[in-house]
């Protein structure tokens, strides 16, 4: 089956997914309980949409297309708000976070759906230690070939998302001395990794794919775990490199940084996006995993060292007009408050395991800074 | 010689039933799915029958033994159990009082079909409210299971044995009183021991958090402090003649509250615990006097059907209001079914404190205490795997 056409979308809207963890409130373990509360929240109308996931103790939320902050992290706090009620009433708890901190992950019910269950029969463990949570970003592109231009001259800024969002620096009860553990489990899938150098859609969709699909290896677009994929269906592009952060405010600002940034790609005045750009791409991305925001990035074009806080806080600079211009200032302090002084969730959670001594408090600290 | 023989016998018929009871239980677990406990129980109701040597509640500290590993169950009970989720959703709490309430009424009636005192419907009617923690937490986590049957069926738990104690220390003073005419027995025998019991389990709550916070203790000692903690306890309970069971299940009730530690006690309190387990379900089940089963067959069957039905109904009628589905309503309701070992052990506490109905009670009700002891994990079990709630999957 070819390729499906790309549909064409507003520019620069946006669309945000959220895989949030569903713990117990007793020992603050994954809890299986996506039925129960899909169940529940089937009963009222809710402020965007909730699917399940791969495993029981998951579910996704997503946003409806927005176009602006205000809006969008209104209908994340909403969402958010209707979760909080909805697990209370099951004597559950949600939280954001990359990885569950001690979750055993031959512990955890691969939910039954076919797909679901024709994932875990291949992917064996790898599919469940897949129990990782991450935040998916769409922008929505109105040309197949300005979506892969996007997706192209964003690869020098995906160590940002990484080090800004990274909140999985707990995996099987041990600090992992990543800031962000969770991409290294994505990693592990084969078709994972960066889309191939590829301008134009005619030749991704009929050259590419099309070769790619005659191997037997992949049958449409959600068999690539690409860091940033194009997602022909909905006409945009999506990043998935981000952990889930533990506030839904760092979430819209994290999507509104994405937006201003590639408003300003979009004006072309910055080189073209090569593929050499790609030299220094996985050597970025894991300085980015291991040490957040203080890694050191090179920038493929200068093969300059620069720490990802120095390049957000410069990036946050050039791109402040185009902020101005989509509204979402509030989105840009958010972002910088991380880089310049919060830090990422990455090190707060480990400000928490120090103060609690205990993986189970950061779990509580995680479900506590989403309600907050 | 002879008397070496026979001492030998009885010091090494306990070990080895203990020995059968768990190999029986590992066996018919692997290769039938048969929850272990029901294991256990079988082999303690054959030791019964054959009256083996010292299998039998003339052997001294034996109760006591009973009354820690159960106390140990009920203290993880209580652990498990948050006070906040009645706030956020109070038809759980509501559900709980309701179908213990209505239990016993119904089961009080049904008992009145059967010509006996009154006495002993009421005795009756409140052990029925009750349910097993022992069997109900042991299957729970065997199979690992989550989710909103687990959740409720261990609420509600709780409440039942709650109710329970209160049901019969108030029968309990009631006797004291009008056979007697004794106020002073009759609220030293219910009041006193309620209201006591809950303090000590209370303190207890309380200090050992603050105790554990002030000396920054490990992860994996915490279990054994609870479990000493659990062991002071009971001995106090003893000596005090308050309820042993009622105080554990407030101990762990309050601890949970006042946690600071997340980190929780293993589950079930690790290989000691399971010993501890094996020898309850063991000692109970052998208590039973098959003699009485034949006799009680019918009032069995009666009252099971009452008690379950109830359960069930309650259940059902609360699952969409209190935020599940009736489905998970019903199995909810039947896999409250196990009652017996926290029955057994409250009668047997007030026999020891001097209230002497309860030995013709626990013989009138023999076989539906056989019955429930026997099948009820397996129906808790079956009643978990078709909510889909338990973990099957194994480490490679």
């Amino acid at each position: 089956m070819p390729l499906e056409t790309f549909k064409a979308s507003e520019s620069l809207t946006l669309g945000v997914e959220l895989e949030l963890q569903l713990v117990n409130t007793y020992d603050m373990d994954l809890s299986s309980s996506a039925n129960d509360l899909l169940e529940l929240l089937r009963r009222k109308p809710f402020p965007g949409t909730v699917t399940p996931e791969m495993t029981q103790s998951m579910i996704e939320i997503a946003t409806d297309v927005q176009s602006e902050h205000g809006p969008l992290l209104a209908q994340l706090r909403a969402i958010r708000d209707t979760l909080v009620h909805a697990c209370d009433r099951l004597n559950i708890e949600i939280a954001g976070g990359g990885t569950h901190p001690f979750q055993r992950w031959f512990e955890q019910r691969i939910f039954s759906k076919p797909r679901f269950q024709e994932l875990s029969g291949l992917y064996g463990y790898l599919a469940k230690q897949f129990t990782v949570f991450g935040q998916h970003v769409h922008v929505g592109c109105s040309s197949p070939d300005e979506a892969l231009f996007l997706l192209h001259s964003l690869n020098r800024y995906v160590p940002h998302f990484i080090a800004l969002s990274a909140s999985s620096p707990f995996s099987q009860g041990v600090d992992t001395l990543f800031d962000s553990a969770r991409l290294n489990s994505v990693f592990a899938f084969p078709l994972s990794g960066r889309a191939p150098f590829m301008l134009s859609w005619e030749e991704f969709a009929n050259v590419y794919f099309t070769k790619m699909e005659s191997t037997g290896v992949v049958k449409s677009m959600k068999d690539f775990y690409w860091d940033i994929r194009p997602k022909p269906e909905y006409g945009t592009i999506e990043l998935r490199v981000c952990d889930t952060p533990l506030t839904v405010e760092r979430a819209a600002g994290l999507a509104c940084y994405l937006q201003a940034l590639c408003r300003h790609l979009l004006e072309r005045n910055e080189p073209p996006p090569e593929e050499d750009d790609y030299l220094v791409y996985t050597y970025n991305r894991f300085q980015a995993c291991r040490f957040g925001l203080d890694g050191m990035m090179v920038n493929p074009k200068t093969r300059e060292q620069i720490s990802i806080r120095e390049d957000v806080l410069a990036t946050l600079r050039k791109i402040a007009p185009h902020a101005d211009a989509l509204q979402s200032q509030a989105a840009m302090d958010e972002i910088e408050r991380t880089a310049a002084r919060d830090g990422n969730h990455a090190s707060y959670l480990r400000k928490c395991y120090a103060a609690s001594g205990s993986v189970q408090g950061v779990v509580a600290a995680s479900v506590e800074a989403l309600r907050a | 010689m002879p008397e070496d023989m026979t001492f030998l016998l009885q010091a090494v018929t306990w070990p080895l039933v203990l020995l059968v009871a768990w190999f029986l239980g590992e066996r018919l677990n692997e290769s039938a799915g048969i929850p272990r406990v029901s294991s256990y129980v079988a082999v303690g109701l054959v030791a019964s029958l054959f009256n083996l040597p010292g299998v039998t509640e003339s052997v001294p500290g034996l109760p006591f033994l009973a009354n820690v590993a159960l106390s140990l169950v009920l203290f993880e009970l209580g652990y498990r159990i948050h006070l906040r989720w009645f706030r956020h959703n109070p038809w759980v709490l509501v559900l709980g009082l309701v179908e213990s309430v209505l239990t016993f009424a119904l089961v009080y009636f049904a008992a009145g079909w059967f010509e006996l005192p009154v006495d002993t419907r009421l005795i009756i009617a409140s052990l029925s409210v009750s349910a097993s923690p022992a069997g109900i937490v042991r299957v729970a986590n065997e199979l690992r299971s989550t989710g909103q049957v687990t959740e409720r069926v261990l609420h509600l738990c709780a409440i039942n044995c709650m109710v329970a104690v209160l049901a019969l220390k108030l029968v309990v003073g009631y006797w004291h009183l009008s056979t007697s005419g004794d106020m002073v027995q009759a609220v030293l025998g219910s009041v006193h021991v309620l209201v006591t019991s809950v303090a000590a389990g209370a303190l207890l709550g309380v200090a050992m958090p603050a105790l554990l916070r002030a000396q920054r203790i490990q992860a994996r000692d915490v279990t054994l402090v609870f479990a000493l903690a659990v062991l002071l306890l009971t001995t106090l309970s003893y000596g005090l003649k308050l309820s042993p069971l009622l105080a554990a299940l407030t101990f762990g009730i309050v601890a949970r509250e006042r946690r600071v530690h997340l980190t929780n006690a293993q589950r079930g309190f690790g290989t000691a615990g399971d010993l501890l387990n094996i020898f309850m379900f063991v000692y109970i089940a052998a208590l039973l006097d098959w003699r009485a089963v034949p006799a009680g067959l019918a009032l069995g069957l009666t009252l099971m059907v009452v008690r379950t039905a109830s359960k069930v109904l309650c259940n059902v009628a609360a699952a969409r209001l209190s935020g599940s589905t009736e489905r998970k309503g019903v199995l909810a309701g039947l896999a409250l079914m196990p009652m017996s070992a926290f029955a057994i052990l409250l009668l047997e506490q007030s026999r020891i404190l001097g209230f002497a109905p309860a030995r013709d009670v626990l013989a009138v009700m023999a076989f539906m205490m056989l019955v429930q002891e026997l099948l009820g994990p397996l129906v808790t079990q079956r009643a978990l795997h078709a909510a889909a709630e338990t973990h099957v999957t194994q480490e490679p």
